[in-house]
């Protein structure tokens, strides 16, 4: 059993604890699929349920409430501080 | 601590450059709270903003409390798990006993806001 | 596998691997293992191949908190659970061995009106569909369970509850062992600590699988995999209605008392029950971003047992014993799939959530039955994979959010 305290880099905010934050939606529509029909059914249903790197949006619900952007290991739920950013405007 | 008393802000929301540049009433508690959002206490007059899309509101859904400093501090390093800052004038928000707080550390007190629904948890984490 | 089990089931090991089987299955938890068994038992089905990675039930078999019931909110689901638990009350009498398997009823409480509505609704709907469940008041609700706080610590008042007399639990990793040994006895193969790395095609078709014991050709091959299945469809360019998540479960040290009934709470986001030891099992809803760790958190602790004693105040004098990590396959429409994936001789039985241990007898006969016969029964028809491009989900979140 590993115990471990996940924490985000909010740039806004500092380095707070990932309760303080709700995690948004991971897009992934992949490019082959090109059939409308196909990308509409992809988008309402279907995952791609990354075992690895994933970018998704992540709300400071307990801070500055605002969404920023990061990339995170679902293996190992690892976040590379440097890649928080904000999304881009 | 002190009970827990309504305080009327002003809620800004503009470009972070029209923020940056806007002029706050002399003195007034300017709270940063995002990039483009700021609490301000008191008023503040739209024209203060230099964005035409800028919003400004009155905001009440915050009570607030003063405390003197040394027990300000002995109550945040047991309650959070983020790190305080060691500037003053300064500002922070996050997770305080498990509830979203606002805090502003001057010299000799600091400021804890709370928001309205949570004021009555916060107090009994106080004690 | 220790030999304290060798001891108490016959396991079988085989000392090869053919080069190929008229079945080939991914994955030796519950679900993998009683498809194999129910193949082999009831449809004569012996030249089958269980691949495992680890040693079998080491995934998520052997980390569910072990709930059997049928209280579901639509009728496909409701007889399919049903058929389920009733399977599970004949398990010991068909495999000869001891399951410890208890009929415990299960509280299912409402913290308001909102929350009443939806438990009568369950109620109507399950006896309407064959697995009975009452509506219950306050009066009876502290009857079954005396030691709930009616006034939920004043923040979580207790206004009623669905009770479903049936609700049960089992040893997992008995019912694992149980298939495994029932399977293993009529010749089928299970080879622990061998991972599949890929498929074997021709053209379309799947021919078989790519491990680390060199290619097994199957006639037929069936993912019944926990966690890893969209990886292992990808492969085979398979898109699913899955994302994995981590759910979080505890025990405490022994309750003296006894505490019959497994006590569920949408609202609060936790269930509780007593393990045959009398430790207090409390487990917890999904956490909301998908992955695939096992790591542990304090902060789940703290919440969920800060909620688990709003429902049950003693619970704050016992200590947590041991706490641990699944990861569930959560499907778009938190209903299982099972069958035909348009992939020509690939199956799937996935989407088992954190409601598969209640469906291994019933998941692993109906797909036998789909194997042998070519046909998908009707029991499980409405969870086939193409009812997504089909308009046609079965919709059930309000069951399965937490067990
Ligand atoms: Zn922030």
């Amino acid at each position: 059993m590993t115990v471990r305290r996940l924490r985000i880099q909010c740039p806004h905010c500092g380095v707070r604890a990932i309760e303080e934050f709700l995690h948004g939606e991971i897009p992934t529509i992949p490019e082959r699929v090109v059939d409308p029909d196909a990308r509409d059914l992809d988008r309402a249903f279907m995952h791609t349920n990354a075992e690895g790197l994933v970018t998704e949006r992540w709300f400071h619900a307990m801070g500055c409430r605002r969404w920023l952007t990061l990339t995170r290991d679902t293996r190992t739920n690892d976040i590379p501080e440097r890649t928080t950013s904000y999304p881009p405007s | 601590m002190r009970a827990l008393e309504r305080m009327l802000f002003t809620r800004v929301v503009a470009t972070p450059a029209a923020i940056d540049r806007a002029v706050w009433p002399t003195g007034a508690l300017v709270l940063r709270i995002a990039q483009d959002e700021v609490l301000a206490a008191g008023t503040v007059d739209l024209g203060a903003v230099p964005d035409q899309h800028a919003i400004v509101e009155p905001e009440t859904a915050f009570c607030g409390a003063w405390v003197d400093h040394k027990s300000g501090i002995q109550f945040l390093e047991h309650a959070c798990d983020w790190e305080l800052p060691a500037e003053r004038p300064a500002f922070a928000q996050g997770a305080v006993a498990g509830i979203p707080v606002k805090v502003w550390f001057e010299a000799e007190r600091i400021l804890f806001l709370v928001p309205v629904p949570f004021v009555i948890d916060f107090a009994e984490r106080w004690s | 596998m220790n030999e304290f089990v060798e001891r108490l089931v016959d396991l079988r090991w085989p000392d090869h691997v053919r080069p190929s089987y008229d079945v080939v299955i991914i994955g030796g938890g519950g679900h993998g293992l009683a498809t194999a068994y129910y193949l082999a038992t009831r449809h004569g089905i012996t030249n089958v191949a269980v691949i495992e990675k680890g040693y079998i039930g080491s995934g998520n078999s052997g980390r569910n908190t072990t709930i059997i019931r049928a209280n579901y909110g639509i009728p496909e689901a409701v007889r399919f659970y049903q058929h389920s638990l009733e399977m599970y009350g004949q398990l010991e009498q068909e495999t000869g061995r001891d399951l410890m398997h208890a009929t415990k009823g299960l509280l299912w409480i409402a913290h308001s009106e909102a929350g009443v509505r939806q438990e009568r609704a369950r109620a109507e709907i399950n006896t309407a569909f064959g697995s009975r469940t009452e509506y219950v008041d306050v009066k009876t609700i502290s009857e079954i369970c005396p030691q709930l706080d009616m006034t939920g610590q004043g923040v979580w008042p207790i206004y009623g509850a669905s009770y479903h007399p049936a609700g049960a639990s089992a040893r997992h990793d008995r019912v694992v062992w149980a298939y495994a040994e029932g399977a293993m006895r009529l010749g089928v193969h299970v080879h622990q600590r061998t991972t599949v790395t890929g498929f074997l095609r021709d053209g379309d078709r799947v021919t078989g699988v790519q491990t680390t014991a060199g290619p097994i050709g199957g006639g037929l091959v069936v993912s019944a995999v926990g966690g890893h299945v969209t990886t292992l469809a990808s492969m085979v360019g398979l898109r699913l209605p899955i994302r994995t998540h981590q759910l979080q479960a505890f025990v405490t040290n022994r309750y003296a008392q006894a505490f019959g009934p497994i006590v569920a709470s949408s609202g609060l986001g936790v269930y509780v029950s007593q393990t045959a030891k009398g430790e207090m099992l409390v487990g917890a809803e999904v956490d909301r971003a998908p992955a695939y760790a096992y790591d542990s958190g304090h902060s789940f602790l703290r919440s969920c047992a800060f909620r688990s004693i709003a429902l049950l105040p003693f619970l704050r004098d016992l200590r947590v014993l041991r706490q641990w990590t699944g990861v569930c396959d959560m499907s778009t429409d938190y209903s299982p799939v099972m069958g035909f994936t348009g992939v020509p001789n690939l199956l799937v039985t996935t989407g088992w959530g954190t409601w598969g241990f209640k469906a291994i007898p019933a998941g692993g006969e109906q797909m036998a039955a789909l194997i042998a016969t070519g046909r998908t029964p009707p029991l499980i028809a409405p969870f086939a994979l193409e009812r997504f491009a089909n308009d046609r989900t079965m919709a059930d979140r309000g069951s399965a959010g937490t067990h």
